[in-house]
């Protein structure tokens, strides 16, 4: 690099150079084609794209969020329905083993909730009101089969202070048998 | 503030009452606001070559100064329902200007690539310009292109923060004020900055000052 005489740069201080900077401008041209260029930016902007996220986001609140909603909502719905069926028919049989008497075996009330969910029972607010039949009664409504003869029952109740204790079992486990495959 | 002039003219027909450049600039930001995007235009044609001024110098590439002035603009045209008028419109194109550069410098660390503007014939008459030049045509020519690759060389060697201090208020011009609400820093930083840059710069460029 070529120096400069002492005699000039005596004249010359730092900010004077850096002013020289100002000079460096670009032409008429280059502004006409940077302002088509933003114009066309800012443009693209308006109508530029969501991000990929936000896309995303929007199919799923579309018709698979719908569906979604739906399926778990029913799902929900069955949960309910179904799961204090199955407890229901549980009930029963260890209430008889328990609280049953002997005697009232055959007049024991059973409680069979209904467990076959409809369209309309999922939709609609669940009843969990359970039929009460009596063991007459399911021979004619329910295709239930009594399993066991009536006239050990009788034998069974004939002499109850000799055979409290047994025949109570007994029955307790007819009523059992009964009522399961009542239910089942 | 150094751009005070150019943008007067621009403005030339709200002359009859004395409107800071602040007002009128928030004047023409509400238009936008409230839905003129057109109005956006008189922004950008007022602050353009500022803001690529100081891009340029801070980036040393023309093509770079380029992209990012307009990105600078669309990022106030993205973000000017937002803007509520605490600054002035002014600092706040400055700042975004500012902090797009330095986003860009933090990716370009590794890759420098120098490219220059132009620079404009008024230079070579400039009675600095007069002065530092020998006496030929050929060697005025030599002379400038040595010159702005060792101001640019130089610039390009200060820290990103030093170099902004000295490109907005020796080249801008721009207040140790402005340049301090422009970075969010105190005027005593600002103060300490430029010093410590222009003994930078004064040792790069010993060749050429006294």
């Amino acid at each position: 690099m070529a120096k400069l005489p002492s005699k000039r740069q005596a004249d010359i201080n730092l900010e004077d150079l850096l002013r020289l900077k100002r000079s460096e401008r670009p032409s008429e041209q280059f502004w006409n084609e940077f302002d088509r260029e933003l114009h066309q930016r800012m443009l693209q902007t308006l109508v530029k794209k969501d991000p990929w996220y936000l896309q995303v986001m929007r199919v799923f609140s579309g018709r698979i969020l719908q569906s979604t909603a739906i399926a778990a909502a029913a799902v929900l719905v069955a949960m309910i329905v179904v799961r204090p069926a199955f407890q229901s028919t549980k009930l029963p049989i260890s209430v008889a083993d328990a609280q049953v008497p002997a005697g009232d075996v055959l007049g024991a009330l059973v409680e069979v909730a209904m467990t076959e969910l409809t369209l309309a029972e999922a939709t609609s607010l669940p009843n969990y009101e359970s039929d009460v039949i009596s063991a007459e009664a399911t021979l004619d409504e329910v295709n239930f089969v009594r399993d066991f003869g009536m006239e050990q029952m009788q034998v069974a109740a004939y002499d109850a202070s000799a055979y409290s204790t047994d025949s109570a079992q007994a029955r307790v486990a007819f009523a059992s048998a009964g009522v399961a495959s009542l239910v089942y | 503030m150094a751009i005070t002039g150019s943008v007067s003219k621009a403005f030339a027909h709200t002359e009859e009452a004395p409107v800071s450049e602040r007002d009128l600039d928030w004047s023409v930001v509400q238009r936008v606001q409230a839905g003129n995007v057109g109005a956006f235009d008189q922004l950008v044609q007022k602050y353009r070559e500022h803001i690529f001024s100081v891009i340029y110098n801070m980036t040393s590439n023309r093509e770079d100064a380029s992209d990012l002035t307009q990105e600078t603009f669309i990022k106030a045209f993205q973000a000017i329902a937002r803007f509520k008028g605490k600054s002035s419109f002014f600092t706040w194109i400055y700042r975004i200007a500012i902090n797009t550069t330095n986003t860009f410098l933090k990716k370009r660390s590794r890759r420098r690539y120098i490219s220059y503007e132009n620079i404009n014939e008024e230079v070579t008459t400039s009675e600095i310009f007069e002065r530092l030049t020998a006496k030929s045509r050929s060697e005025k020519g030599a002379m400038v292109h040595e010159l702005q690759e060792k101001l640019n060389d130089s610039l390009q060697k200060l820290s990103p923060k030093h170099r902004t201090v000295v490109v907005l208020h020796e080249i801008e011009g721009l207040s140790h004020n402005e340049i301090a609400e422009i970075t969010k820093t105190s005027v005593g930083t600002v103060r300490s900055r430029l010093h410590y840059a222009k003994q930078q710069l004064q040792s790069y460029l010993k060749d050429y000052i006294s």
